[in-house]
């Protein structure tokens, strides 16, 4: 069963230059999936096209089997039961935490937040402002907004780039935990290949708007040759520009 | 253009269609304007082109040129010294430096005569000190520009105060250790620096000197606006007028191109200064003489735009307090307020309206027919006000001709269209203030609120509403004080039983009875200062 179906999507802004151009692409339930690429090869437009906040200029979006967008029809965001959470994480700035995750809730809310604010740890600070927390809690609370919508896919615009080395690796883990523990199948993008490396089921490259290869996390590994590599995750990371130019030739 | 037919039928929504409808609605004045320059000359516009519009043309060049230089001069001093320096009462002196925009130009020139005339009050006291002088010939250009220029200094200053108090401290320090004195660094460094902000205050004043009626009347200078009003109401020949108007027009965008480039072509510095909030404003306490010399540079514009009109209007006021002070100066008072309440409240909710169906729609090349609705503010009140009384007379023609049907009454009598062309006229300063907090807050926040279930208008009132309060209800006040102060529009549009304050001191100054115009002026005063009173803390929560 597939989550996403993307068929020959493409999308252009003022200037003729595709910023997204041709992608097909599916992803499978429950996996978790990686899009890795430089700044400019198109990821965050590739998102917004998923999530309906741009319109195609042309193929096909399917979610969960449903068709989101084509050349005569376009879904509605808010109909899309997607959710996203932003690299800067967007948290209403005029509401508490608790307030921000009810924000989309019309029934249960009380139920609902309380479980959530206990997924995220987060249980005793429901009424700060997003300026009372730190950067990782913002995170959080964002996730934890998306969640409480029970969307069947859920994406994230560059979930660690603003997390300094160290705490980068234990919000990874917790990001996963969190997901696994919800079960929903979720898409990240990012251009550090390590974040990939750790958390995801399956990467798509992206160069220059075109997908370039999608191959599941195992591929990637088996692709590696050298054996001391491969049981070595330290040494792998520390190849990780290695891997990333490899996969790329091939 | 990038228009992609392909889609039109996906993409086109609700709100493409409402855009292009509230902004070509908005925009009727320009159009109906253009349109009648297809209809020919009127019959006077031989003897205007051979004997009149040359002076015209000289009298606003020269007015333009003359107060730009002088609220250039003004403004950008007085902001240098307010923004470089500490002394005592800086905060009132920060305060008394915007005071006289509370006071209207035209009532700044009835008041300079009373003060300067024969026996007036400024010239009984230079007598005092010994001075053998009768008078100060005010009512000639000299005069008007003298006036137009302690009354709109405050446009430079505001913006350019601004840009000084972002200077990085290090900006000021690299200069010193290169052994910059102070006078060629605030030449050569911060004045360029500052330049965008100065065009922009300085095409601001622009606009007031070209849209400015009443002072030039009294003053007897003929100018494009009272050219325009003298060949419509006199001559009797609006077709000619509407001519004078479309070359004002055509000479106002002129100057709107040449402000871009200017500022287009400086934009850079801005960008490059990098204005770091931490490390800017550090000032300097003075002492001395230098304070003596500062402080009478900050007390000159204090004193000739805002303390000696008011000092003459309250002489007046007190002379004819008893004839004049009675039940219907407080029912005008109240008439002209709600008249501006209600104004504003109308131009804020187009302003927003246009703004947010602009982020709705998703045709961007749409949104070029919102900027057409905002012209108003660089289209002079008086050519809105002939743009509409042509559109009334075509309509009306219409419906008498084509249905026998008369709707005069509909069109030349009604407060709406009076509120419709003040929209139009003002809806951009509410457009470019609501525009500019938009895009601050960015468009992330609304698009979570859309991924979580929200519609356009939902996602407003719970998201950008309460984030744009302040500056929603900054514009509004902006909206209020220009409404109260307008005159050449509620000259031609108001309908027979309305006055406002501004009005009625116009009607009383030109009647020769100067004195009696004092009590609607000062009460007017009384309303805008409160306004720019509110404002400022307003905009001091704004920064907090």
């Amino acid at each position: 069963m597939k989550i996403l179906e993307i068929e020959n999507l493409s999308k252009s802004f003022e200037s003729k230059f595709e910023v997204v151009s041709d992608c097909t692409l599916n992803i499978q339930t429950g996996n978790i999936c990686a899009i890795v690429g430089e700044s400019g090869s198109g990821k965050t437009t590739l998102f917004r096209l998923i999530a309906g906040l741009e319109r195609p200029d042309k193929g096909t979006i399917r979610i969960n089997g449903t068709l989101m967008s084509s050349d005569k029809f376009i879904r509605d965001v808010k109909d899309r039961n997607v959710g996203l959470v932003f690299q800067d994480f967007s948290l209403f700035p005029h509401l508490t935490v608790k307030e921000n995750i009810e924000f989309g809730l019309k029934n249960n809310k009380d139920e609902k937040v309380k479980k959530l604010l206990e997924t995220i740890k987060m249980e005793n600070f429901p009424n700060r402002y997003p300026n009372e927390i730190s950067g990782g809690q913002q995170q959080r609370v964002s996730l934890a907004r998306s969640l409480a919508m029970d969307p069947e896919l859920l994406l994230l615009d560059e979930p660690f780039s603003s997390l300094d080395t160290q705490l980068k690796s234990k919000i990874r883990l917790e990001l996963r935990d969190i997901i696994n523990k919800i079960g929903i199948s979720s898409v990240f993008i990012t251009h550090d290949i390590i974040d990939a490396l750790e958390i995801a089921d399956e990467i798509i490259f992206m160069d220059n708007g075109k997908i370039i290869r999608q191959c599941l996390i195992e591929d990637v590994f088996k692709e590696i040759k050298d054996a001391k590599i491969q049981n070595n995750m330290v040494e792998l990371k520390r190849n990780a520009e290695l891997i990333l130019s490899a996969l790329k030739k091939n | 253009m990038f228009l992609k037919i392909k889609h039109f039928k996906r993409d086109f929504n609700k709100w493409t269609l409402l855009i292009v409808a509230l902004s070509l609605f908005l925009a009727i004045p320009v159009f109906s304007i253009l349109i009648s320059l297809f209809r020919g000359t009127g019959e006077m516009w031989e003897h205007i082109t051979s004997y009149i519009l040359f002076d015209y043309m000289k009298n606003s060049a020269f007015l333009i040129f003359g107060t730009g230089l002088l609220t250039f001069t003004i403004g950008t001093s007085s902001a240098w010294i307010v923004s470089k320096y500490t002394f005592r009462y800086k905060k009132i002196i920060e305060w008394l430096l915007f005071m006289p925009l509370a006071i209207p130009s035209y009532i700044v020139a009835y008041s300079y005569v009373g003060l300067m005339g024969n026996g007036g009050t400024f010239v009984e006291v230079l007598r005092d000190f010994g001075l053998s002088i009768n008078r100060i010939e005010m009512m000639n250009i000299y005069g008007l520009i003298w006036v137009l220029s302690f009354s709109l200094y405050p446009y430079v200053y505001a913006g350019t105060r601004t840009i000084f108090q972002s200077y990085p401290s290090q900006l000021k320090h690299t200069a010193s250790l290169l052994g910059v004195s102070e006078k060629k660094y605030f030449f050569s460094v911060a004045l360029p620096l500052a330049s965008p902000a100065i065009i922009g205050g300085l095409f601001l004043v622009f606009m007031e000197v070209l849209n400015d009626y009443g002072a030039a009347k009294y003053y007897g200078v003929s100018t494009f606006t009272t050219g325009i009003f003298r060949t419509w109401t006199a001559l009797e020949d609006l077709q000619s007028s509407i001519y004078l108007s479309a070359i004002l027009v055509i000479l106002v965008f002129i100057l709107v191109l040449i402000v871009k480039w200017l500022r287009g072509r400086r934009s850079y510095n801005l960008t490059q200064t990098n204005t770091n909030q931490k490390n800017a404003n550090n000032t300097v306490k003075i002492s001395g003489l230098k304070k003596i010399l500062y402080l009478g540079i900050l007390l000159i514009p204090i004193l000739y735009g805002f303390i000696l009109p008011l000092i003459q209007l309250v002489i007046w006021g007190l002379q004819t307090f008893d004839s004049m002070f009675n039940y219907d100066l407080i029912v005008l008072g109240l008439e002209s307020l709600i008249l501006g309440l209600s104004t504003a409240l109308f131009v804020v909710f187009l302003a927003c309206l246009l703004i947010y169906l602009s982020k709705w729609n998703y045709f961007k090349q749409f949104n070029v027919f919102s900027k057409i609705a905002t012209l108003g503010y660089v289209i002079p009140g008086a050519i809105i006000g002939v743009g509409i009384v042509r559109t009334s007379k075509s309509l009306t023609d219409l419906f008498s001709f084509q249905f026998n049907f008369e709707i005069g009454h509909l069109v030349y009598n009604s407060i709406l269209v009076l509120i419709y062309a003040y929209v139009f006229r003002f809806i951009a300063v509410a457009y470019n203030s609501i525009e500019g907090n938009t895009l601050k807050l960015g468009k992330n926040l609304s698009e979570s609120s859309y991924l979580l279930g929200f519609g356009e208008i939902k996602t407003f009132f719970k998201i950008d509403f309460p984030l744009l309060k302040n500056a929603l209800i900054s514009s509004f006040i902006l909206v209020l004080i220009d409404v109260m102060k307008e005159l050449p529009l509620t000259l031609i549009l108001k309908p027979y039983n309305l006055s406002t304050l501004a009005l009625r001191a116009y009607e009383y100054a030109e009647d020769e009875r100067v004195a009696e115009a004092a009590l609607p002026a000062l009460f007017l005063i009384f309303l805008i200062g409160t306004m720019i009173t509110l404002l400022n803390f307003k905009l001091r929560e704004n920064k907090q």
